[in-house]
């Protein structure tokens, strides 16, 4: 039905379909958003890459605390700006599905929270994910005290090997006896 | 270069209690549709109704996917579970009819109603179910026997697909409440209120701005209250246990306190009351109506169950207009402190499960109670999600959504399905049929319609169905050696599930003891390659002395 069908070749479909956790309807409407918002002169690219500003107009994610992070994430882009083509869309889509496994949310989940990059989260990526929840401005934030306090709770509950950082194996732990994060960790188009 | 995309992992996928409930109703509806479009040519016009009834049903199904993702949105995953439950209630009645109306309404069309002095159709009919409605095929009592017609046994019909839909429904009722208590109870700390707990409860799914900067005061308060003094919650929780009377102040009044205890107690008294009405009115037909020989008393049964059926309605309505709507009017003009109402979930689903129980009572004195419940529901779910968007504002404490099912679940399992499913079996077993109506005139129990049968078949050819039927169905001893081999079997589980909790504390010491050990090696090579490297500086000093 219309012209974004036809431009999404019918192996490449079922070669996505079995790629991701995605059904073909899914795919086809992520198509169709993502080449809405690819510009004009890159209408032509075979894979063309969409900057992180005009990802972040997307309803789904404008209000979303981890926006950043997320397009971060998933995007392939060897200068790190945040861009994505469509497989990074997919990706990005698959991930927080419904059909996805636990494993691979609270895995996505780790490198969100990581803010720096480093393959673990230390204690200033837990004030940051803390800030980024409770709000940016001052009046918003929760005092240095309260901070620690905070943080050293989430170690103490978490760090079960005690060298100060929660690897990804304790995060999927903890993440694996937190029910709600199947149901909440979802982005349906 | 085509990348490797997220691998797909071969085993099962995780599907939530409402995909996995309706898989099997889904396929048996499926294939009864297949059945009923042959039959369709023998009946024509109430099978036309159904046709068209089915494909608007089939459209909302998607239809109502892009209205609940825009609640999710805007309220955020636990008020979204209430419209899932109420849309998997739906495809519980949406079956039972199909089954009811293929195997039992259109054998009897087909045979022609042998009712006399028909009455004209009034309006009122719909609101009392009295009138012409009693000759219909409605009830019960339209329903002939099989002398008239011998080659499809109806008395057989009606209650083996009456028995069979209560078993599917147990089934996928029992596979659900499991399934979702393993993922929620057995494998999360239900105990704790940690803050890792808050932090990764998130709602992704809530897109609208303002109900995302709500959520992230509610969460700051949360955390701000986490990290202060261990002796509050502690204290609260005491008094939530100590002050149940006043319910409606509480949730007014403590707005950091541990709801769940609160939330419990509500429900559980809720629970109480409508279970206790159903009770002593099942009890009032078991004993008083059923005894009377002279009418059709499994019409009358029907035909109050229907009633109670709309009036329920009417009242969810009415509930739904004080709950909210005045609610909200109060809160805005007349009471500002008091503010917008929140949509209470745990009130309008024991709502839905009183529907339904009443539903699954009523099935075998009205096998087409099913559609009125259908009606019901759907229209239920538009004045909810309306009265919803005009009326309450998005929840201020990210709820334990996932918990909150199971235990709805359970709810709607133990004391709804249950108790009906007892009140149904007690009906077929112990009490006397009509005598001037329905399938089963003239037998002792309805039940004696199989034994009857079963007397009838042929002992050479079926010889295993007629040993199944005397050595495991009538016999006692077979369900008390049954009972006894789960028990133990429930014992042995037990004593697994004990020693490997014991098992999970020596790893996690296990664990730290390794990450010492780990530091402990660290430090030592650190200090032995410093040592080696003083060493081998002071050699090259001395080696370049003598040269001098």
């Amino acid at each position: 039905m219309g012209t974004t069908a036809s431009q999404l070749p019918k192996d490449l479909l079922s070669e996505y379909q079995e790629l991701t956790f995605l059904t073909k309807q899914e795919i086809l409407l992520a198509h169709k958003r993502f080449t809405e918002l690819v510009a004009k002169e890159d209408r032509n690219d075979p894979s063309p890459r969409v900057p992180m500003s005009k990802i972040l107009t997307l309803p789904e994610l404008k209000s979303n605390p981890f926006r950043k992070r997320i397009c971060h994430v998933f995007s392939t882009s060897e200068s790190k700006d945040g861009s994505l083509t469509f497989e990074d869309f997919l990706d990005l889509l698959s991930a927080f599905s419904d059909s996805a496994t636990l494993e691979i949310k609270s895995h996505y989940a780790f490198r969100i929270f990581d803010f720096d990059d480093d393959g673990t989260l230390d204690r200033g990526d837990l004030e940051k994910l803390v800030n980024c929840l409770t709000g940016e401005t001052d009046d918003t934030r929760l005092t240095p005290e309260e901070m620690k306090q905070l943080i050293n709770n989430i170690l103490e509950e978490s760090d079960i090997d005690k060298d100060g950082t929660v690897n990804l194996s304790e995060f999927q732990h903890v993440i694996s006896r937190s029910p709600d994060f199947v149901s909440s960790f979802k982005i349906v188009l | 270069p085509k990348r490797d995309l997220n691998p797909r992992p071969t085993g099962e996928q995780d599907c939530g209690p409402t995909h996995c409930a309706t898989a099997p109703p889904g396929f048996f509806v499926y294939f009864i549709l297949i059945v009923l479009c042959t039959v369709t040519r023998l009946a024509s016009q109430s099978l036309r109704r159904c046709g068209a009834a089915m494909e608007a049903v089939r459209q909302t199904m998607q239809l109502w996917q892009s209205i609940m993702k825009e609640i999710g949105g805007r309220f955020g995953t636990s008020v979204l579970s209430y419209f899932s439950f109420l849309k998997w209630l739906l495809m519980f009645n949406i079956f039972s009819f199909l089954v009811n109306f293929g195997f039992i309404t259109i054998p009897q069309l087909v045979q022609g109603s042998n009712i006399t002095n028909c009455q004209g159709f009034k309006g009122l009919e719909l609101i009392t179910g009295a009138g012409h409605f009693r000759q219909t095929v409605m009830y019960y009592g339209a329903y002939s026997g099989s002398e008239v017609n011998s080659r499809y046994n109806m008395q057989l019909a009606y209650f083996f697909t009456i028995a069979a839909y209560l078993v599917l429904c147990a089934v996928s009722l029992i596979y659900s409440m499991a399934s979702s208590f393993r993922r929620n109870f057995v494998l999360s700390d239900a105990a704790s209120v940690s803050a890792w707990r808050l932090l990764c409860s998130w709602d992704f799914n809530v897109v609208n701005e303002k109900a995302v900067r709500q959520r992230r005061s509610n969460l700051r308060i949360q955390l701000k209250v986490h990290s202060s003094a261990l002796l509050l919650p502690f204290v609260v929780s005491l008094l939530n246990l100590v002050i149940p009377l006043l319910c409606s102040l509480l949730t007014q009044m403590e707005h950091y306190s541990n709801p769940r205890t609160q939330i419990y107690v509500i429900i559980l008294r809720n629970v109480l009351l409508k279970m206790s009405i159903l009770g002593i009115l099942c009890y009032h037909w078991m004993n008083n109506v059923a005894q009377s020989n002279l009418t059709c008393w499994e019409n009358l049964v029907g035909q109050e169950l229907y009633r109670l059926v709309i009036v329920d309605f009417f009242f969810l309505m009415i509930g739904s207009f004080f709950g909210e709507f005045l609610r909200r009017v109060i809160g805005t003009k007349l009471i500002p402190k008091l503010g917008v109402p929140e949509f209470d979930v745990a009130r309008n689903v024991l709502d839905l499960i009183f529907a339904q129980t009443l539903a699954w009572i009523g099935i075998y004195f009205s096998p087409l109670l099913p559609i009125m419940q259908m009606i019901k529901f759907f229209l239920l779910f538009y004045v909810k999600k309306i009265s919803l968007s005009q009326n309450c504002q998005p929840p201020r404490r990210s709820g334990r959504a996932a918990q909150m099912q199971t235990f709805f679940i359970a709810l709607l399992f133990i004391p709804s399905f249950v108790g009906a499913l007892s009140m149904v079996a007690y009906t077929v077993w112990c009490l006397k049929p009509s005598d001037i109506c329905g399938p089963f005139q003239g037998l002792n129990t309805t039940y004696e319609a199989v034994s009857i049968w079963m007397e009838s078949v042929d002992r050479l050819q079926f010889n295993w169905v007629i040993w199944i039927y005397d050595k495991m169905i009538t016999s006692e001893l077979f369900f008390f050696l049954l009972s006894l081999i789960i028990l133990v079997l429930i014992y042995f589980f037990w004593q697994i599930t004990q020693g490997r909790k014991l098992l999970i504390t020596l790893l996690k010491e296990q664990i730290v003891n390794e990450g010492k050990d780990k530091v402990f090696l660290l430090n030592k090579l650190k200090n032995l390659q410093n040592a080696n490297n003083s060493q081998v500086l002071h050699q090259l000093e001395n080696a370049q002395q003598p040269k001098v």
